[in-house]
């Protein structure tokens, strides 16, 4: 018995395909286009999302920030419009009521300060005053020195962390600031480390580059702002959906405040989940379309192969029709136009992998800024595979339509079609 | 039993208007004749060339080929017994052209899947015989027409087949090499003990063979015993 891949059968095979270049070309083209764009368009969305998910970088998925802004709706007796605060007791109060809150952290920025080393170096800054676990909300890449501790925060210690562009504009030669003073308004404050962060479109109360940090009760302290929280952030424990949690939330602060608790206007609520939702559901539909046109056109590659197939079996009548008289069974000619059709596809679509993954190479080499990669573009290696087994399958399915055909083609048509 | 038994052979093609091709064909051919088939075109000639080679079905009667009835073959079955039984010569030789003179000469035993150095080896002794030895590697488009005759002939040749079936060997060649192309066949016969059927219109060509089965409407008339080869004037005249 003849086994089913051995070099003859191979060499036949290519023989034939080989036979007519210029039309195995353009029909394999077909298939190629199709992979060519299914995995560009996969790589290319991919690297897109990320770069989009990069604007939210070093941002909690699930944080939820809480401004206090006049009253909407009259409650228990006030009237609306009515100024009220949150306090450091809110804190507390969330912490005991809510447990499924990971971190609960409160956040003041003053704006348009003036930050100075001396005469000659001076930036315009906000001040954040933060506590250590702010961290927690908006994660610091530190490149010197360290970042803020709960020490210096009981301790009220003069120190500050310094975002990348203040840095670069208090020490333009460069080099390790820790342990350097700097002033703000009149106090001065020693530099414990450089937050790198380079953020995107996200921001909470100006850019992390152009912030400096200070520890929230030496802000508290040296501007005089009291038990007022001006600004809370706080994060859910792992598994718990925010909008789950987000009523009890607003239940606790309102009521020790007498707000209505549905009064959206007087408790400003921002869910980055719902944002991150909202990115994750246009990616989603992106791919979707990207599966669609990219299949779309695979198989219209595919029904190119399988017509040019059709061509070519009718082209080949008398040959088949002779191999059939000198003993090629009908299986063994239908093995060889399904084997053609499968080559075929196979080959052409391995160049479009190939070719698909050598472009998105050359877009994440472009992408490539110092040496750190901006966002991955290339295809997964388990949807090159998948997109490789597809094109088996599909290169069969081309060839039974011709196979069929070739396979009722009797040894007397090699005769008859003289 | 003979070679080959032919028993009250019908055959009818149903295009449009059923055509009654052979209408009751007896024929006994025994091992080791060379005999021609002759008849005008539309006698039904072809069509018994056909099912003798098994490339066709017959709609009554019964054939015995080697003993075995031939009937409701699989294709498979079919597909062997032309393999192993039968070498076919035609008339527009039906050569693979984009295959070499070797390649195609061993094209039956790829199908019989004998290992390629085994294939080529017996390719080249077959071609060797047909004095073909230089032009192996040649293709058909290369050729003239003895020897694209001569390419056919080994590729018949090389299953060693008990029955040669050649439909108009002759009908695309010179008188020259027309009567070269029946020397080969009469000395595969004298020498190898092959039995040779040859259907031909050409009186000529019939008379190179040692029996001339006419057929005429689709049926057998006149069976003409020529083992002295006197009839049409011995000479192959075109």
């Amino acid at each position: 018995m003849k086994k089913w891949f051995d070099t003859d059968t191979f060499r036949e095979i290519l023989d034939s395909i080989l036979r007519n270049r210029s039309r195995s070309l353009l029909t394999g083209f077909g298939v190629f286009w199709g992979v060519f764009m299914l995995m560009l368009l996969t790589g290319g969305g991919q690297g897109l999302k990320q770069i989009l998910m990069n604007e939210f970088d070093g941002f909690a998925q699930n944080t939820c920030i809480v401004f206090a802004d006049q009253t909407s709706k009259p409650y228990k007796g006030f009237k609306k419009g009515r100024s009220w605060n949150m306090n450091y007791a809110d804190l507390d109060r969330l912490r005991n009521l809510v447990p499924e809150l990971e971190t609960i952290t409160p956040v003041v920025s003053l704006w348009g300060k003036s930050v100075s080393r001396n005469d000659n170096t001076s930036s315009s800054a906000v001040v954040k005053g933060a506590r250590a676990d702010y961290a927690n909300i908006e994660t610091p890449r530190m490149m010197y020195g360290r970042y803020l501790n709960d020490s210096d925060n009981a301790q009220e210690r003069k120190v500050c962390v310094l975002g990348k562009k203040v840095y670069d504009e208090l020490f333009p030669e460069g080099g390790d600031p820790c342990g350097q003073r700097i002033r703000i308004d009149g106090s001065y404050y020693s530099v414990i480390g450089v937050d790198w962060k380079e953020s995107g479109g996200i921001n909470i109360n100006g850019r992390a580059s152009d912030a400096v940090t200070i520890p929230i009760n030496q802000a508290r302290k040296v501007y005089n702002l009291g038990d007022r929280v001006y600004m809370l952030c706080f994060t859910a424990k792992e598994g718990i959906t925010m909008n789950d949690i987000i009523p009890r939330v607003r239940e606790v602060i309102a009521r020790a405040h007498y707000v209505d608790p549905t009064d959206e206007q007087a408790m400003f609520l921002l869910n980055t989940q719902l944002i991150f939702g909202i990115v994750d559901n246009l990616f989603k539909g992106i791919n979707f379309l990207i599966w669609l046109i990219g299949l779309g056109t695979l198989l219209a590659g595919v029904i190119g192969v399988s017509n040019i197939m059709m061509v070519s079996v009718k082209e080949r009548t008398t040959e088949i029709g002779i191999r059939r008289a000198i003993g090629a069974t009908p299986r063994q000619i239908l093995g060889q136009i399904i084997s053609e059709s499968t080559v075929l596809t196979l080959v052409a679509g391995m160049m479009g992998i190939v070719f698909s993954v050598l472009i998105l190479y050359g877009v994440e080499l472009a992408m490539t800024q110092d040496g750190i990669l901006k966002a991955p573009f290339q295809v997964p290696f388990a949807t090159a595979v998948l997109a490789a087994s597809l094109l088996a399958v599909l290169g069969v399915v081309a060839g039974l339509m011709p196979a069929t055909r070739a396979m009722q083609i009797k040894p007397v048509d090699a005769m008859r079609d003289e | 039993m003979a070679l080959i038994e032919l028993k009250d052979i019908n055959k009818t093609y149903n295009n449009g208007q059923p055509l009654h091709v052979l209408k009751g064909i007896n024929l006994s051919i025994e091992r080791g004749e060379f005999v021609s088939i002759m008849g005008a075109s539309g006698s039904g000639k072809s069509t018994l060339l056909n099912i003798l080679g098994i490339l066709d079905n017959y709609d009554t009667g019964t054939y015995h080929l080697d003993g075995k009835l031939i009937k409701d073959l699989t294709e498979k079955q079919a597909a062997d017994y032309r393999n192993r039984m039968i070498g076919f010569v035609f008339q527009s030789f039906n050569l693979i052209s984009f295959k070499t003179a070797l390649e195609n000469v061993e094209l039956p035993l790829y199908y019989q899947g004998v290992p390629r150095r085994k294939r080529q080896e017996m390719a080249m002794e077959y071609l060797e015989k047909m004095g073909l030895t230089p032009w192996a590697t040649h293709f058909p488009n290369e050729m003239s027409g003895g020897q694209k005759q001569r390419v056919a002939i080994a590729r018949a040749l090389i299953t060693k087949p008990q029955i040669i079936l050649a439909d108009e060997p002759t009908g695309a060649l010179d008188s020259k090499t027309s009567v070269e192309v029946m020397q080969l066949l009469k000395q595969l016969n004298q020498q190898d003990g092959i039995t040779i059927i040859v259907v031909t219109h050409e009186g000529g060509v019939a008379n190179e063979t040692d029996k001339i089965i006419h057929i005429k409407d689709g049926i057998i008339g006149e069976i003409e015993e020529n083992t002295r080869h006197t009839a049409w004037g011995g000479t192959i005249i075109k």
